[in-house]
């Protein structure tokens, strides 16, 4: 077996799992999903030699992110969002106020899966990977910035904009 | 850290994510302590993050695992193709062995190498991700995409008040030649059109797997439709392509 392979095996097949997630989180959609993961595999095969072994999972995980940008430009959304609008947007509507509209806690908590899950789904581009990099793969805010390729205040920034837009919709009443 | 550090609310969301220094946390705290506002928000963020850890969690399926160990080597023989389906790979390599045994049954030759090729090119394309390189229902749009790609220019005709819309070209690899092939679409099934030069003269209809292949010869160019819709469907697409007026 090739260097290259034993490498591989190492590296990025320990990741295949959480390299999924992302890009199903990324993609919302199973098939699409694999079709990502199996093309950021491929790049990453193909990019192993230049790996310098530090931090393997975020490096799986920024090919993964990067190869589903790619992808889902190409085949799904050839306008897929663009950082600097969300930003934009989210300034102008004013997403910090911590009014009476805020939830209790209690009614977020006790959220069911299917209604957070398409909360989560909900989300521009930008502020579910960020979301998903740090409560569904647990990474550290520096290592989402490398994956993402934004400054860490970025990264605090849409978190917490992030979580806000799921507090107030999941604070919603239920029909 | 950054400027976005000096908001106490994303200071409240560093806390809760276990990413404040001990110095920090402990200021955090009594800030939090003294305003009711900040202690809620960290309660709604703490609630978030247990309820996400309800969702469920997504496992890669074991087909995906087995088709990118295939394709780096790590075991079997590589996948011809990165966006098959594992299944989908499994039931064209069986359609084109038995397209193989078939047309060199039936038909020995270059033009039955031929066939083989133009079948697996149009069953792949139904497995890619689209089955078209150029998506476009404009002949005068397809036809200049093939400019630059291959050397032979393809005829295409409009055929789309007839219930054949065009809807796209790609290039298919015929051995080692890259051929134009326009895709046409006849209610839910698509139809390949192949468009082949010294590659043997095609049979005029043959049935493979559920695959029809009607082909013909003009002006030294062979042709080769391929679709899974009817034979009677497809006889008469073949005839309405050949007598549509050919463009400029």
């Amino acid at each position: 077996m090739s260097d290259e392979r034993t490498r591989f095996a190492n590296v990025v097949l320990p990741h295949l799992g959480d390299a999924y997630a992302l890009a199903r989180w990324l993609a919302r959609n199973d098939s699409d999903a694999e079709d990502i993961v199996q093309e950021a595999c491929l790049r990453a095969f193909r990019g192993i030699r230049g790996f310098g072994n530090i931090n393997p999972r975020g490096w799986v995980l920024s090919i993964v992110r990067n190869t589903a940008y790619t992808w889902l430009k190409k085949h799904r959304d050839p306008k897929l969002v663009a950082v600097d609008n969300v930003e934009e947007v989210e300034q102008a509507g004013a997403a910090w106020d911590l009014g009476p509209a805020s939830p209790e806690a209690s009614l977020i908590e006790q959220a069911d899966a299917a209604r957070l899950e398409a909360a989560i789904a909900a989300l521009p581009i930008e502020f579910r990977e960020t979301l998903v990099l740090r409560d569904v793969e647990g990474l550290d805010y520096r290592t989402i910035a490398e994956v993402t390729g934004v400054p860490i205040g970025t990264v605090m920034s849409r978190l917490a904009r992030a979580r806000r837009r799921l507090m107030v919709e999941l604070g919603k009443e239920t029909a | 850290m950054t400027d976005a550090s000096d908001d106490p609310i994303l200071l409240v969301h560093a806390y809760c994510d276990g990413e404040l220094d001990p110095a920090n946390a402990l200021a955090l705290e009594r800030r939090m302590a003294a305003d009711p506002r900040l202690a809620a928000e960290r309660d709604r963020i703490v609630a978030l993050k247990r309820a996400m850890t309800r969702l469920k969690p997504a496992a890669a399926p074991p087909a995906l695992r087995g088709r990118i160990e295939r394709e780096v080597g790590l075991r079997g023989r590589p996948a011809a193709r990165p966006t098959w389906s594992a299944l989908a790979a499994s039931v064209a390599l069986a359609v084109v062995v038995s397209a193989g045994a078939t047309w060199s049954v039936l038909a020995p030759g270059p033009a039955a190498f031929a066939g083989d090729e133009v079948l697996g090119s149009h069953i792949r394309s139904l497995m890619a991700a689209q089955p078209y390189d150029v998506a476009s229902s404009d002949r005068h749009t397809v036809k200049p995409w093939f400019n630059g790609r291959i050397p032979q220019s393809p005829r295409v005709v409009d055929l789309a008040r007839d219930g054949f819309p065009l809807v796209g070209g790609r290039v298919d690899v015929i051995g080692r030649t890259p051929v134009p092939s326009l895709v046409y679409r006849y209610q839910a099934h698509l139809i390949s059109v192949t468009q082949t030069q010294g590659l043997g003269t095609p049979p005029p209809m043959r049935t493979v797997g559920g695959y029809h292949v009607v082909g013909w010869t003009e002006g030294g160019v062979s042709y080769w439709a391929v679709s899974d819709v009817g034979e009677g469907e497809l006889e008469k697409f073949v005839r309405l392509f050949r007598a549509a007026p050919t463009d400029g």
